[in-house]
């Protein structure tokens, strides 16, 4: 289960980002931001390879969360590209998407 | 180009990812083309109607079908052979009127929408697959079958399901041409 989940653009910007509501929803923000760090860290070592999806999910920050997340997180990225409708660095804003997400956030009562 | 007539049309296969992202290209560009939704619809319906002119002698050259001999197998036609033969669907036929020349098809799956959600705030009234009533209608006059075809419902739009109406616009006078 996720309290955050963000597609980030190659610009460093986000398309889409969301988090469980809590109080401290900029922690998770800023997290995301650094995370973006160790992305790049991770593709100038990768150099020249292949990039097929098992090398797109390159590891966890923290060794708990499931590879299928990011599978089901990708395939509906995918989906959003095909949309003849969507200008890539548009804002994510599609119900097929959403609700693949709330299917993946942690629930908060 | 001449090709013995039923062959079999699993050596024509293309990705059908490709297919459905070109017509969905096709859409967003005559959208940026043309900025009222009645001048995209009937630019689709007029390249709908170029393919159809063309497509209906692939169609009897593959299809090994008999004569039809009402408009009902007409739309019958359309729907389980032709259909099937170029979007791998089967829409379902019925009769919406009592003079019989008004028929029903309903999408259940329609390929070319794979990837639209729904349409873009501002596009509220484009038939994304207008070109579909294009080709059916060219394809019917290349038959002496003059005939109006347009979406009656549309999901995309919100409608519960996806309805093309074919209407039929005179009897048959000649009853030796071959329909399709």
């Amino acid at each position: 289960m996720a309290v955050c989940i963000a597609v980030i653009a190659k610009e460093n910007y986000p398309l889409y980002i969301r988090s469980v509501p809590t109080e401290n929803e900029l922690k998770f923000h800023y997290t995301v931001h650094t995370s973006l760090d160790v992305v790049d860290e991770k593709i100038s070592a990768m150099g020249k390879a292949m990039v097929d999806q098992r090398e797109l999910y390159l590891g966890l920050l923290y060794p708990t969360e499931d590879y299928k997340m990011f599978r089901k997180l990708h395939n509906s990225y995918t989906d959003i590209m095909c949309n003849p409708f969507y200008n890539p660095g548009d804002r994510i804003h599609s119900r097929a998407f959403d609700n693949m997400v709330n299917s993946m956030m942690m629930q908060v009562c | 180009m001449s090709r013995p007539p039923g062959r079999k049309q699993d050596s024509h296969k293309i990705s059908r990812e490709l297919f459905v992202l070109t017509y969905g290209a096709l859409v967003a560009q005559l959208c940026k083309d043309y900025e009222k939704d009645e001048d995209v619809n009937s630019c689709l319906d007029k390249m709908g109607y170029g393919i159809g002119i063309r497509l209906i002698d692939d169609f009897l050259a593959h299809s090994d079908v008999k004569r039809c001999r009402s408009y009902s197998e007409t739309a019958d036609m359309i729907a389980q052979v032709a259909f099937k033969m170029y979007l791998g669907v089967t829409p379902s036929v019925s009769c919406s009127s009592a003079a019989g020349n008004e028929f029903s098809l309903i999408l259940d799956k329609n390929p070319l929408v794979d990837f639209v959600e729904e349409l873009p705030v501002e596009r509220a009234s484009l038939c994304y697959c207008n070109l579909l009533c294009g080709v059916i209608r060219g394809a019917l006059e290349m038959v002496h079958l003059a005939a109006e075809v347009t979406f009656l419902q549309d999901r995309l739009k919100g409608d519960a399901v996806t309805e093309i109406g074919i209407t039929f616009l005179r009897k048959a006078e000649d009853k030796k041409a071959k329909k399709k």
